[in-house]
């Protein structure tokens, strides 16, 4: 194994492993915005907390999207020769 | 339908205009929103659009007024079982057993250690046998402690294995192996903590390197929750 792909797999291995770290985060920010929002009365903390779940949602789907996107990168980079 | 099938209806050259949400086909060929398969330059009919929905001006309301065709089979990603395991994720984030077990064999081992320590000072019997029993209780809710933390590496992490997670693992099995010598030892010889020989000398090192090994995992364990 040459030394470039040693070296892109190992800036995959931790890129994954900051990908793989993060997504748990934003689900557990997610579920908490959505404890505020249901016990939120007034229109204005309605749609600020609506807002943050909605992000929350985004930043989990794209996490999920780049740790598949990585994790394929590594298994094609290991299988070739 | 298979993924490969669905991805032929595109809305071009007469096709059928087929999108997915979740494991569900929908037909938009008579919206006035996709014209030849394009929604707004930026989605095209036979894609799984669930995650674009998040990102959308709209909510998945509009999936209401439109004709449901089918289930996309190899969609994987929403299956029972993964119901199932995002519900025992939720259990787990509501109780989180892995952070609640782990602070008794760390706090048990470490006073094991510094009763130990105080024993080979004092030369204090009583000193002796509350590390012992210390050791015990600690050794017995490392395995709780261990089970939970690969529950939840499942639940969260899809029991990927990164550096983290690879230490974590090495280190959890040197410390209960550690920690079972300890026990083990000191059950067979009763008076090992009172003998100057080899045997003395390894069951004390052990003891005491058994702390180094609980600093490493809470090292790592640290990272997770840190990094």
């Amino acid at each position: 194994m040459n030394e470039k792909k040693k070296k892109r797999i190992k800036e995959l291995e931790e890129m994954i492993e900051i990908v793989l770290l993060s997504i748990p985060r934003e689900i557990a920010s997610q579920k908490y915005y959505q404890k505020a929002l249901e016990k939120a009365s007034s229109d204005t903390t309605i749609k600020f907390f609506k807002t943050f779940v909605e992000e929350e949602k985004k930043h989990e789907a794209n996490l999920k999207k780049i740790l598949k996107d990585l994790q394929t990168e590594l298994k094609q980079l290991k299988k070739s020769k | 339908m298979k993924k490969s099938d669905f991805q032929q209806f595109n809305g071009k050259d007469g096709k059928p205009a087929y999108i997915a949400y979740k494991g569900h086909i929908y037909n938009v060929s008579k919206s006035k929103h996709w014209k030849n398969g394009a929604h707004m330059n930026s989605h095209m009919a036979g894609e799984d659009l669930t995650d674009a929905f998040y990102d959308a001006p709209h909510g998945v309301e509009v999936l209401e007024r439109l004709e449901k065709v089918g289930i996309l089979e190899d969609e994987t990603e929403y299956s029972p079982a993964d119901e199932r395991k995002e519900a025992l994720r939720d259990l787990y984030r509501k109780f989180h057993p892995h952070p609640m077990l782990i602070h008794f064999p760390i706090g048990s081992l470490f006073l094991g250690a510094v009763l130990q320590f105080l024993c080979l000072i004092t030369r204090n019997s009583s000193l002796e046998n509350a590390a012992f029993y210390a050791f015990v209780f600690g050794t017995l809710f490392e395995f709780p402690a261990v089970i939970s933390g690969i529950i939840s590496w499942w639940l969260n992490y899809d029991l990927t294995l990164t550096s983290i997670f690879k230490n974590k693992l090495i280190f959890s099995i040197i410390l209960l192996l550690i920690s079972c010598f300890i026990v083990i030892i000191r059950f067979c010889i009763a008076d090992i903590s009172f003998q100057i020989n080899i045997f003395s000398l390894i069951y004390n090192i052990a003891i005491f390197s058994s702390i180094i090994v609980l600093v490493i995992l809470g090292y790592h364990s640290g990272k997770i929750t840190w990094h």
